[in-house]
C-alpha cells in the first residue's frame, strides 16, 4: 500500500509540469504565473493561441514538420524494405560484406557526418530547404537492420511456394512479406516519424528563415525573439505538445512496444 | 530446393583450381539483388559513408568553408590535446553520462519492480503513462517548459521547495547547479524509456525461480539480489550501454537552455562544443577532429558492449 502511494505521488509529480503548462496557456496574462501556482484555469481564455501567428508562422511550421516527417518516414520505409528483402532473401556477391559495412555505420554519430553533409547541401543549394532534412533521412541503417531481422523470421517455404506459382520478387515482397510484417513496420513508422517530428539538431543546422522552419526550432526561435509574453510561449508549447500526446494516448500500446522492441533512445 | 542445389553445384564447379573465381552462375541473380539494395546503398554512400570518410579527411585540414582548405597534418589533433575547453566539455559530458546511467538504472529498476506487482489497473495505467509520456515530447518543448518550471521567481519547483523550507539555487546561473539541473530534466524526459526496458526485462524472469527461492525461505531482499537482478543482468547491461550512448551525445537541452555553455562553461558538452566550432566559428577541420573523438568513444562503448555481453552478463 505504501508502495502504491509512492507510485501515485511519482506519477503526479511527472504530470505536474505538463498540467501547469496547459493551465498557464489558457489563463489570462494578468493572473498567469501567479505565486502560489494556479492549477485550475478560472478565468479562462484562448487568446494566447491567437497571438502565436503574430510572432512566428506557426501553421506554416506545422506543415513543414509534417511534410518532413511524412516524406522521411514513407521514403525511408520504402528504401529499407527493399534493402531488407535483398539482405534477407536474395543472394548476390558481396552481400554479407555490404551488410556488415552498413551495420558498423550504426556506431557513427550523426554529429560526425553532419559537417560534410552540410557542405554537400550547400553545394547543391539545398541549405534552408526542407529537402536538406528529409534527403539524408531516407537512409536509415537501423531500419534496414531491424526489418531484415524481422523478415528472417518469416518462413522461407512461403517464398518458395509463391515462386513455384510464378510470383516475382516484387510480388513476394509487397504482397506477402510486407503484409506479414505489420508489427515491425508499425514500430519503424512510429520511431522514424517521432524522430523526425522531434528533431532539433538537423533544423538548427540547416534552416534559418522562419517560413522554412519546423516546429521544434520554431518554438525556440519564438522564445528567443520573445516579442510576445511568456503566456504566448506557453500556448505555443501547448499547441506543439497536445497533438503529440493525443496520438500517444490513442496508440500507447504500439508506441511503447515499438520503442521497447527497437531499444532506441532519443 | 533443387534449383538452389543445382546453383550451388554450378558455383562450386566454377571455382577454378588456380583459385581465381569466376562465377557465371548468378549474374542475373546478382543483378536482382543489386537492384533491390541500390537505393539504400546509393543513399548510404552519399549521406553516411562518404561524409564519414570526408569528416576523417577534413580533420587534417584547416577550413572555414569560405577560403580554400589548407592541409595542416595532425595540427587539429595536437591542438585538441592542449585545449582546456575541450577537456572541460569532456569532463562535463562524462559526468552527465555517468549520472544519467546511475539515475536511470536505479530509478528505472525500482519503478519497474514497483509497477510489476499486483495493483489496480487504473493505477498501473496511470503510472505507466505518466512515466512514459515525456519521452514522446520533443526536447525543444521539454527544455523550454523546464526553463520556466525551474525559474527562480515564478517556477513551481522554486515555490513548492520553498514551502518545504528548501531554498533552491538560481539553477542556470549557478555553475554548481546548472549541470545537475540538466541531469534532472533529462531524467524526467527519458526515465520512461529505461522503465519500459526494465519492465520488459523483469517480465522475462521465470516466476518458478522466484517461487522456488521463496519456498527455500529466501526473503524479498534476498530474492531481489540473488534471483531477480542476476537474471535481469542482460537487460540492465543493455540499458546501461544505451543510456550512456544517448547521454554522451546530449545536445538539445543544453543548447536550448544554456546556449553559450552555461555559467563557467559548466554545461558545455562535447557535441555542443563541436557545434560551436563547426557552425558558429566555422573551424570545420577542428570540429571534424572533435567529431572523430566522439566516434571513437561511441565505438569503444559499442565494442565494450559486445565483449561485456559475452563475459559479464549472466545468460540462461
Amino acid at each position: 500500500m505504501v508502495v502504491n502511494a509512492v507510485l501515485l505521488a511519482v506519477g503526479l509529480l511527472m504530470v505536474a509540469p505538463l498540467v501547469w503548462l496547459v493551465v498557464q496557456s489558457v489563463t489570462p496574462e494578468k493572473s498567469a504565473f501567479s505565486i502560489p501556482p494556479e492549477w485550475v484555469p478560472v478565468p479562462f481564455t484562448f487568446d494566447h493561441f491567437g497571438s502565436i501567428p503574430d510572432l512566428v508562422p506557426f501553421g506554416r511550421m506545422a506543415l513543414n514538420s509534417l511534410q518532413v516527417a511524412v516524406i522521411s518516414t514513407a521514403g525511408s520505409l520504402l528504401v529499407s524494405v527493399l534493402a531488407a528483402y535483398a539482405f534477407s532473401r536474395l543472394s548476390f556477391r558481396g552481400r554479407d560484406a555490404l551488410f556488415l559495412v552498413m551495420l558498423s555505420a550504426l556506431m557513427v554519430p550523426v554529429q560526425m557526418t553532419v559537417i560534410p553533409v552540410f557542405v554537400l547541401m550547400r553545394n547543391l543549394g539545398l541549405v534552408d530547404t526542407l529537402a536538406a532534412l528529409w534527403l539524408p533521412a531516407l537512409i536509415n541503417v537501423f531500419s534496414v537492420f531491424f526489418l531484415r531481422q524481422y523478415f528472417n523470421t518469416i518462413p522461407r517455404e512461403l517464398d518458395e511456394a509463391a515462386r513455384i506459382d510464378g510470383a516475382g520478387h516484387l510480388w513476394i515482397l509487397f504482397r506477402m512479406i510486407v503484409p506479414l510484417s505489420g508489427p515491425a513496420l508499425a514500430a519503424m513508422t512510429i520511431l522514424t516519424f517521432e524522430l523526425s517530428w522531434n528533431n532539433y539538431f538537423g533544423p538548427l543546422i540547416f534552416l534559418s528563415t522562419p517560413e522554412h522552419m519546423t516546429l521544434p526550432i520554431g518554438l525556440v526561435a519564438l522564445q528567443n525573439g520573445q516579442g510576445g509574453s511568456s503566456v504566448v510561449v506557453f500556448a505555443a508549447i501547448t499547441a506543439v505538445v497536445l497533438p503529440v500526446l493525443a496520438v500517444f494516448l490513442a496508440f500507447q500500446r504500439s508506441f511503447v512496444a515499438s520503442i521497447a522492441s527497437a531499444g532506441l533512445r532519443g | 530446393m533443387t534449383d538452389t542445389a543445382v546453383r550451388a553445384v554450378r558455383r562450386r564447379a566454377s571455382v577454378r583450381p588456380g583459385g581465381d573465381r569466376v562465377r557465371p552462375a548468378g549474374p542475373r541473380r546478382d543483378r536482382v539483388g543489386y537492384a533491390f539494395v541500390s537505393p539504400a546503398v546509393l543513399l548510404f554512400l552519399v549521406f553516411v559513408l562518404g561524409p564519414f570518410v570526408a569528416a576523417i579527411g577534413l580533420s587534417f585540414f584547416a577550413w572555414d568553408m569560405l577560403t580554400p582548405a589548407r592541409f595542416t597534418g595532425v595540427d587539429n589533433f595536437t591542438r585538441m590535446f592542449a585545449d582546456p575547453l575541450l577537456y572541460k566539455a569532456l569532463a562535463n559530458t562524462f559526468v552527465f553520462a555517468l549520472a544519467s546511467v546511475v539515475t536511470h538504472l536505479v530509478g528505472g529498476l525500482l519503478l519497474a519492480l514497483a509497477v510489476n506487482r499486483a495493483m489496480s489497473r487504473a493505477l498501473s495505467y496511470f503510472v505507466r503513462t505518466a512515466l512514459f509520456f515525456p519521452f514522446v515530447i520533443s526536447w525543444a518543448a521539454v527544455a523550454l517548459l523546464w526553463k520556466y518550471v525551474l525559474d527562480p521567481t515564478f517556477g513551481i519547483v522554486t515555490h513548492y521547495a520553498g514551502e518545504l523550507g528548501i531554498s533552491t539555487p538560481d539553477w542556470f546561473t549557478d555553475p554548481a547547479w546548472a549541470l545537475p539541473a540538466i541531469i534532472g530534466i533529462d531524467f524526467w524526459h527519458t526515465i520512461g524509456f529505461t522503465f519500459v526496458i526494465m519492465l520488459a526485462g523483469l517480465q522475462t524472469v521465470p516466476k518458478e525461480l522466484v517461487e522456488a527461492a521463496r519456498c527455500d525461505g529466501a526473503n524479498g531482499r534476498q530474492i531481489l539480489w540473488h534471483v531477480t537482478i542476476p537474471l535481469m543482468s542482460p537487460t540492465i547491461f543493455f540499458a546501461a550501454v544505451i543510456t550512456f550512448i544517448g547521454a554522451f551525445q546530449i545536445f538539445d537541452p543544453v543548447q536550448i537552455i544554456t546556449p553559450q555553455g552555461g555559467p563557467d562553461d559548466s554545461t558545455l558538452t562535447v557535441v555542443m562544443y563541436l557545434y560551436q566550432k563547426g557552425f558558429e566559428s566555422f573551424q570545420v577541420g577542428y570540429a571534424s577532429a572533435v567529431s572523430l573523438l566522439v566516434f571513437v568513444v561511441m565505438m569503444a562503448v559499442t565494442l565494450l558492449q559486445f565483449r561485456g555481453s559475452r563475459k559479464w552478463v549472466h545468460h540462461q
